[in-house]
């Protein structure tokens, strides 16, 4: 069963028409709550959970995700924003962070994008290569990273293939992609997944943090 | 004379010209909330006029009203219009009272009338936000509302020199509308207290949103205490929301959601929801265009002061 740290935080997904309550599985409406209140506020994945559907749970507190602390995430070749091929596998043997988020020139993943450029000699410093993953196209990407200077890879999950196959969870019930970072070690494993869609730059800490430990 | 004063506009003009012609200048601060910026002792420090003579309005460009603009004053139509508001307003609370004093029930018209309170402050949010965002001038039914929220950006200080009804009768004329057929058809004081309180802030806020403009030393006491009480939108708060990114801040009521509303991110999800659903990008995701930023230029603002 997955553990949540969940902050204790009034959830703005109770603001909103939900979904949950006209969803079949109407007994996790809480859980789902409680799910768009992490994933708002932020959320790490401490443990491996059981459910495949992302979204659902069943419990008091499980997140599914397809992808998951300790798995091997599904493998990828996606264009960067050069319109070249990049594979996942390229990037074994040093750890890699994979940070999937909603749009390029959208406020949160600029300034997400920045952070990361920000403090990117850190990540150099930890040995880790940095990949920013949306739906976007490569010319979308490659505007973007010219922009604001990123050092980093973009790619385009056009059609949000890879999004879905590492069951990168939607916010407000659906109606935005979701903003999901994971960290790889050396061989792949993933080691932490960091789950916030309002406050992108803790992102850049939380995979700082679990980088000096690895 | 006043080139602007050559043109004669009244609330229902539209004008779908560029920001440099003369008549946007118009359209855009008639429905405006502006503000000064500047203290008095600034004035002292201002340059002169340099091609007319100093009794009368300057204007240094064609695009910068002047402190003697004819469009600032209340003309009897706006006067007619704040007047049958507050005729509502006034009908709708009295019908309240006297219905709460008849059935001997004050507490449920008092709640609903603090409910009305906090979802004026709520639904001015939300417009703000909305007119601010999304649109342009052409955007049928809002498209004047549009151009003067921008040209208040670019010249929050004329908010403090529009007259009374000139600055509250488009809000007068929108409640009048509203509350007259429910008047006309319900008597329920629990309704009339929500009904009488909710439309009388919103036809207000736009007051409360002039006063946020003001200076301390320049505002009724009673107002500045209001406003430090939480009651009315603060002016610091309101500042706040005319500093860049210009996306938060947005009640001007009492602006009791704002922190709220802030903290929790709501209109960058509404925001987001938007544009992944329909495609539509909010203005304040861009840096803001000539005509959003404001004109801080004081000199030909002030002079006929």
């Amino acid at each position: 069963m997955a553990s949540l740290s969940l902050p204790n935080q009034y959830s703005l997904s109770s603001l909103l028409p939900t979904q949950a309550r006209q969803h079949p599985f109407s007994r996790n409406r809480r859980v789902l709550s409680k799910l768009s209140q992490s994933q708002f506020y932020g959320v790490k994945l401490s443990n491996s959970i059981s459910l495949p559907i992302p979204c659902s749970c069943s419990g008091k507190s499980v997140i599914s995700a397809k992808v998951k602390k300790g798995s091997v995430p599904p493998s990828f070749a996606l264009k960067d924003q050069d319109g070249k091929s990049v594979s996942l596998s390229k990037f074994k043997g040093k750890p890699v962070v994979v940070y999937f988020y909603p749009a390029d020139e959208t406020p949160g993943c600029t300034k997400q994008a920045c952070a990361f450029r920000d403090s990117y000699e850190k990540f150099k410093k930890a040995g880790a290569q940095v990949i920013g993953i949306s739906g976007d196209d490569p010319s979308s990407h490659k505007a973007f990273a010219k922009k604001y200077r990123l050092p980093f890879t973009l790619l385009s999950d056009e059609g949000n293939k890879v999004r879905k196959e590492w069951g990168v969870p939607a916010d407000l019930f659906g109606t935005l992609p979701g903003r999901e970072t994971y960290v790889l070690d050396k061989n792949g494993v993933v080691q932490l997944v960091y789950n916030n869609q309002f406050q992108p730059e803790k992102h850049i800490d939380e995979t700082l943090k679990l980088l000096q430990s690895l | 004379m006043s080139i602007l004063a050559q043109n004669n506009f009244t609330l229902s003009s539209h004008h779908h010209v560029h920001t440099t012609s003369l008549p946007i200048v118009c359209a855009r601060i008639h429905c405006l909330a502006a503000t000064t910026k500047t203290k008095p002792s600034h004035d002292r420090r201002l340059i002169e006029p340099q091609f007319i003579p100093p009794s009368t309005p300057v204007i240094v460009t064609a695009n910068r009203p002047s402190l003697n603009d004819p469009t600032l004053l209340s003309t009897w139509s706006h006067r007619a219009w704040v007047a049958t508001g507050c005729t509502t307003v006034l009908v709708s609370l009295a019908k309240s009272i006297m219905g709460a004093a008849s059935s001997h029930i004050w507490l449920e018209p008092t709640l609903v009338g603090l409910v009305g309170y906090a979802l004026a402050d709520l639904g001015s949010g939300v417009y703000h936000w909305g007119i601010d965002n999304y649109g342009s001038a052409s955007t049928p039914g809002f498209g004047a509302q549009i151009e003067a929220f921008q040209g208040h950006h670019k010249w929050p200080w004329t908010i403090t020199r529009r007259q009374f009804a000139n600055n509250l009768h488009a809000l007068a004329r929108a409640v009048t509308f509203t509350v007259l057929p429910i008047n006309l058809l319900c008597d329920d004081p629990v309704i009339h207290g929500f009904v009488g309180v909710c439309s009388g802030c919103i036809m207000f806020s736009q007051q409360f949103h002039a006063w946020a403009h003001g200076t301390k030393s320049r505002l009724p006491p009673l107002v500045v205490a209001l406003q430090d009480l939480g009651l009315l939108v603060s002016r610091s708060q309101h500042a706040a929301h005319h500093r860049p990114p210009y996306n938060n801040n947005y009640c001007i009521v009492s602006g009791v959601w704002n922190e709220f509303l802030d903290k929790k991110n709501v209109f960058e999800a509404l925001e987001l929801i938007l544009f992944f659903k329909l495609g539509v990008r909010p203005r304040s995701w861009d840096e803001p265009t000539s005509e959003w930023t404001e004109d801080t230029d004081t000199p030909s603002q002030i002079i006929a002061n």
